[in-house]
């Protein structure tokens, strides 16, 4: 346990990354343009620079997910108790990796057409990843806070990356200000939940919260409210979502990405940590709060989704509703649910992934374009796209056999087996009605009269991380074991400290 | 060859139907399709003879399994052919009389550009037969039940582009769905009580089951009454009993070779044949059977009255069959099983030849049905005269004749009963004897003798049909002047027991056979005289003075009306059933579906979904501090509401 | 009743702990408002235009607040703040630096690193030139 503090195996990765991450920007900084009038304008050199240094962001983030998987799975605290690595960390850490990794990628062509290529986005990918790592691996409110912050200011500045936008630095100032709100109610959550149990320690905390679970203060509760609001910020799920729709519409693409990835799955699952570890023993009194924050989000995620008419606005709404599905497996508060929920996020992960990648090809003579109606008659351009995409679409909605359906089952079969029926139905009833502008899509694409072509060709990278996401999402059914195993392991491990 | 004999008709329609769906069109694929369901049907026919031997006449009876068809818990239904006296003479009979018409249909059907499509079913529907008679429990029997519905319904309306034609076949197809409703409930209720569907099993443990009673809400039925008056509702609706006949005489919408084979010859008889082949459960319920024989009598009366008056060639012999259903019904009432099928077999042949004869004059009129239009043709078609003549003589019941033989002894054993009911079959079938003969004469001599009717042109046209429709006009010839003489003694006199052995179940109580063989002598010969009296009566009308119908009809308008509208059952069952209906399925279509189910359900649900997007969408404004405050009214609330909850 | 007023004890007590706070709270507010009120009372006040002119920054004294900065000042802003923070840990850290021993040490110098690097990142992209 490392009573001399010099145990850094468990958090290993977490200080590669960090130091890279570091090297990195060195590199970049010194081998870039330099001065004050090449940091004002872009000029190809940055793009030069910035394809470099991300494709070596790219190569750390993997050398890290290589360094994670090797970790033990016995859990492991360090750092007196502020820092633990089990297999639950281990499970959402390879998640993040691998959507940082692939969000990356997707971001390099793009960034450069946009003339927005900087070598400081790898940098502060790699950043919010090491923030994320230290979330999943919090074991103290007081470590959850700094992983979280430092997640949160680099996207913070991410979101506005395109500065020269004024939309994207729109997106930027409102998950700020909206951000650095939530912020403040997680730490009031914290200090309130300090002040009624006298630690911060997330087995502290256990110990203290089992001792009175009958009774527990009214305040103890009310910073379990307030923690609760602040995580569901970052997950994005309503009635917290209100940044979520303009800050995915506003964000440079590739971030949009990558938020609706990395940060969600980090998010949610020390939203699932913090519930289950210091709070399990409260679970009677917050499955409420989930089970109101679920049925919110699914029935936002469905309805206010069918009149959009931009497609990265569409995913923000579809974020939303999936984190509602997510939940219903949390609210079950045991085992298989929380098993569940790291399905879903994993399914999600890839679905999310290979959705973006399409969005990323829709270009015509050089600007992309984000309306759905630009999408129309792709089967007919571009059918290999519009399958793609079509398999993600039919996912999302849920769909047998594709990876999608999986996800839902394994959240709502929890859900009813605890009794929850009530939020299985109303999931059920939402992801029909989702089903709607999901499969609009399709048939927009199938059905109706072509557009123009989009520009070809979409990169090699591109192509390969399409092509393995959709048919992660296409063939998941076939072997699904490992994935589901994993999960069922990172989730005993959730329940057996 | 017990498998053979009843495929083989379906592999005949399956070289039809593949030659219709890949040979080119024209005469060498009709004439190939010709060929090979009648070289198929001949071959079953053949084997089927060699079967009736076998089983019949040496009394090899026995059951070919094939393979298991459905095996769900208790219930084992296998495809099997069981053959005992009571199926061989069926296949014989279907067999025998499908090739006869097959062949017919050559000729019949010479000009008609869907001939693959006609025999194809034709050999279909046989094939479906087959395997009704040779079921050996009550599935594959409801199979061949509804596969001869099908094809019923097909060939009815085989001329698709006749509005006339369509309607027939969806009101066959319809009024048999009431019959086979009552059916399947029947199987369901013996497969709930006796818990097998299968014959033999059934049959075992009718006797134990005798007085019991089952509760059907809050009435107590005696089980055995009850699943045998649901049976008897499908016998009902294929045989075309009343109330449910009123699909048979529209049935003629169909080829007249439909109307021999399905019509008249086969399916319609399967009512009949159902009931005997279900007589060990029929015998141990007495109240089925009374209800049996006064629906057979009540119909045998009924359509003999309606055929006194219609005009339509085909429909006259539709009414004859339909009245000769309810002798054989009747007959299965006062237990007389073997009497039943054997008036069914004389009855095929007969009533085949009289359709396949008045198809045969239909043809020669180019068409013509309308006996009105008629009148004088004896001498330009004799040989169809002949036939037609044969066929009359059968079935008015003149002795020698088949008929003859088959009728009295039905009539006979329905006086030896010495029951009520009994007594009202056995009355009510003189009268209807009497009308029988006095129909068929009419129609024998308004189309054949008087003077020609028909316009110049038709009248020139007339000829006799070729050979190939002859032929089998000859074999059933054979057939309706001889069964009843050389099946007399096996089918229901003194040999009776040895042919039938186990098929049959008639308790010693009920024999009413052989007390038809006790009767006075006036009952055995009071058909022969009313029969000759109703050709008397047709002779004086029709002949000596053909004026004088009109002039009755003129005088007694009213039961003139009531029977030429068939005792207006078709706008009884139009004002009770149909109207009602359209109105309550309009009703609920406009009503029910529309505006309740579709307004407040899809349209509904849609229409708010699409509002609440509305709403949620404009949730979003834009503005950060509408934002911030959504999210402080969802801590507030949350907080408020625990602090509501924990007081 | 009992177990109560553990708790009551045990939170008293975590409050007692924050005594010198709320003390140093009252000094910092009292010595503040004596050093205001003081200087009303004993200097003397002579406004005029000069002394409510702009001072070294540029903006005006007295007007409305939302106005556009130069970014530059943010940049400087940001800059002290870090230094300030690294000052503000620098001097516990110094008082105790005896206790915490070599690892104390160390940990030090990895955070003075890594605001190295923030410090020559900003450097090299030039934002400490100020034209």
């Amino acid at each position: 346990m490392g009573e001399n503090g010099f145990n850094f195996m468990p958090a290993w990765p977490e200080l590669f990354l960090a130091v890279g991450g570091m090297l990195l920007l060195m590199i970049g900084v010194f081998r870039g343009p330099k001065g004050r009038e090449a940091a004002a304008t872009w000029s190809p050199a940055h793009a030069i620079n910035a394809r470099s240094v991300t494709w070596l962001a790219i190569g750390l983030l993997v050398i890290t997910a290589f360094i994670v998987s090797g970790q033990p799975i016995e859990r492991s605290v360090i750092f007196a108790g502020m820092f633990v690595s089990d297999a639950f960390s281990i499970f959402a850490k390879l998640l993040i990796l691998l959507g940082s990794a692939l969000t990356l990628i997707l971001a390099i062509d793009y960034n450069e057409r946009e003339q927005m290529a900087r070598f400081e986005y790898a940098v502060l990918i790699l950043f919010a990843t090491v923030g994320m790592m230290a979330m999943v691996s919090a074991n103290d409110l007081i470590s959850l806070y700094l992983g979280l912050e430092l997640q949160s200011l680099s996207l913070y500045v991410v979101a506005a990356f395109r500065r020269d936008s004024l939309q994207s630095t729109e997106a930027g100032l409102k998950y700020f200000v909206l951000g650095a709100l939530s912020s403040g109610m997680l730490l009031y959550g914290a200090s309130l939940v300090y002040g009624f149990a006298g630690t911060t320690s997330f087995p502290g905390l256990a110990a203290i919260v089992a001792d009175q679970a009958a009774e527990a203060p009214l305040g103890l509760i009310f910073g379990l409210v307030f923690v609760s609001a602040g995580l569901a910020f970052k997950v994005a799920a309503a009635p917290f979502h209100m940044w979520t729709p303009d800050v995915y519409e506003g964000s440079p693409t590739p971030v949009t990405a990558f938020f609706s990835v990395a940060p969600k799955i980090a998010a949610t699952a020390l939203f699932v940590r913090v519930m289950i570890e210091p709070f399990g023993a409260l679970g009677d009194q917050w499955w409420q709060i989930i089970w109101v924050i679920s049925i919110l989000s699914m029935g936002l995620g469905a309805f206010a989704a069918i009149n959009q008419t931009n497609i990265k606005r569409l995913m923000a709404y579809s974020s939303i509703g999936h984190i509602g599905y997510a939940l219903v497996g949390l609210v079950s508060g045991d085992e298989t649910g929380v098993r569940g929920v790291l399905t879903y996020v994993a399914i999600y992960l890839f679905m999310n992934v290979a959705t973006f990648a399409v969005i990323l090809c829709m270009r015509r003579q050089g600007k992309s374009v984000e309306r759905i109606d630009d999408l129309s008659g792709l089967a007919t351009t571009q059918p290999l796209l519009a399958a793609a995409l079509a398999i993600c679409m039919f996912s999302m909605s849920g769909i047998p056999p594709l990876a999608g359906f999986f996800g839902k089952l394994y959240v709502f079969l929890p859900a009813i087996a605890a009794g929850y029926y009530g939020l299985a139905v109303i999931g059920v009833l939402t992801s029909v009605v989702s089903a709607f502008y999901y499969l609009r899509v399709v048939k927009i694409m199938y059905f109706d009269e072509p557009a123009p072509a989009f520009d070809q060709p979409i990169g090699t990278a591109m192509c390969i991380v399409l092509a393995g996401t959709s048919l992660f999402t296409l063939l998941f059914f076939v072997y699904p074991a490992p994935l589901l195993g994993a999960a069922a392991v990172a989730a005993a491990a959730l329940f057996a400290g | 060859m017990y498998s053979l004999a009843v495929l083989m008709p379906l592999i005949g329609a399956s070289i039809a139907g593949l030659l219709l769906a890949f040979a080119p069109k024209g005469h060498g694929r009709d004439l190939a399709a010709q060929l090979a369901t009648c070289i198929c049907m001949g071959l079953s026919a053949l084997l089927a003879i060699v079967i009736f031997h076998q089983v019949a006449i040496l009394g090899q009876s026995r059951t070919v399994e094939l393979f298991p068809f459905i095996t769900s818990g208790a219930m084992q239904a296998s495809w099997a052919f069981k053959y005992d006296t009571l199926s061989a003479v069926m296949v014989f009979v279907v067999t025998v009389c499908s090739t006869a018409i097959h062949v017919y249909s050559i000729g019949y059907m010479h000009d008609d550009p869907g001939v693959p499509r006609f025999m194809a079913y034709l050999s279909l529907f046989t094939f479906c037969m087959l395997m009704l008679v040779t079921a050996d429990n009550f599935i594959q029997m409801f199979f061949g039940w509804e596969g001869v519905g099908v094809c019923s319904y097909l060939l009815i309306g085989f001329w698709y582009d006749r509005p006339s034609a369509n309607a027939a076949a969806i009101k066959a197809f319809i009024v048999n769905r009431v019959g086979d409703f009552g059916f399947a409930l029947g199987i369901f209720g013996v497969f709930a009580m006796f818990g097998s569907v299968v014959f033999d099993d059934v049959f075992a443990a009718v006797p134990t089951f005798v007085g019991t009673k089952l509760a059907f809400l809050s009435w107590e039925f005696d089980t055995l009454t009850l699943l045998c008056l649901l049976l008897f509702v499908g016998a009902m609706g294929k045989s075309a009993q009343v109330p449910l006949h009123t699909w048979l005489p529209d049935a003629m919408e169909g080829p007249t070779p439909v109307s021999a084979l399905i019509h008249a010859a086969t399916m319609v008889t399967a009512g009949v044949f159902m009931v005997a082949r279900l007589s060990p459960m029929f015998e141990y319920a007495p109240d089925a059977l009374a209800v049996v024989c006064i629906v057979g009598a009540s119909t045998a009366i009924f359509a003999a009255s309606v055929g006194l008056v219609q005009n339509d060639i085909k429909r006259v012999i539709a009414y004859s069959t339909c009245s000769q259903l309810g002798y054989m019904f009747f007959a299965c009432g006062v237990s007389a099983y073997a009497a039943a099928i054997f008036h069914l077999m004389t009855h095929a042949f007969f009533k085949a030849l009289l359709f396949l004869s008045s198809g045969s004059v239909i043809h020669a009129m180019s068409g013509e049905q309308d006996m009105r239009k008629m009148g004088g043709l004896a001498p330009y078609i004799p040989i169809t005269l002949a036939m037609m003549w044969i066929g009359s003589l059968a079935l008015a019941g003149l002795p020698f004749f088949a008929g003859y033989y088959s009728k009295d002894i039905i009539l006979e054993a329905a006086f030896g009963a010495h029951s009520a009911v009994g007594q009202y079959a056995f009355w009510l079938g003189i009268v209807a004897a009497f009308m029988t003969a006095f129909y068929s004469w009419r129609l024998l001599f308004m189309t054949f003798y008087g003077e020609p009717r028909g316009d110049k042109k038709v009248m020139a046209h007339v000829h006799e049909s070729p050979w190939i429709m002859l032929v089998p006009l000859f074999v059933l010839a054979v057939g309706a002047i001889f069964a009843g003489w050389i099946g007399y003694e096996s089918f229901v006199g003194s040999r009776m027991n040895e042919f039938w052995r186990e098929s049959i179940l008639v308790l010693p109580a009920h024999n009413s056979i052989e007390a038809a063989h006790h009767v006075p002598f006036w009952v055995k010969i009071l058909p022969i005289i009313v029969g000759l009296v109703g050709i008397g009566l047709a002779y004086g009308l029709y002949i000596r003075d053909p004026e004088r119908p009109r002039r009755i009809a003129q005088n007694a308008q009213g039961l003139y009306r009531f029977l030429l509208n068939k005792w207006y059952f078709d706008e009884l069952y139009d004002a009770i059933f149909v109207r009602p209906s359209f109105t309550l399925g309009f009703g609920f279509w406009k009503k029910g579906d529309e505006a309740t189910i579709d307004g407040l359900g899809p349209d509904n649900i849609a229409a708010n979904t699409l509002r609440l997007a509305r709403r949620a969408s404009a949730l979003q404004t834009g503005y950060v501090y509408h934002y911030a405050f959504a999210m402080l009214i969802g801590v507030v609330t949350l907080v408020t509401w625990y602090m509501l909850v924990r007081g | 009743m009992g177990t109560d007023g553990d708790v009551m004890e045990g939170h008293l007590s975590m409050l007692r702990e924050y005594l010198p706070i709320l003390l140093f709270l009252g000094i910092a507010t009292g010595l503040s408002a004596i050093m205001v009120i003081a200087s009303l009372i004993v200097a003397r006040q002579h406004p005029d235009s000069e002394k409510l002119s702009a001072y070294e920054c540029g903006f005006e004294a007295f007007e409305d607040a939302r106005h556009k900065f130069d970014v530059r000042f943010y940049l400087v802003a940001i800059l002290f703040i870090i230094f300030d923070l690294e000052v503000a840990f620098l001097f516990p850290w110094a008082v105790t630096l005896g206790e915490i021993g070599l690892f104390g040490f160390w940990s030090m110098v990895v955070f003075l690193g890594v605001l190295t690097i923030g410090f020559a990142y900003e450097w090299r992209k030039g934002a400490l030139e100020w034209e």
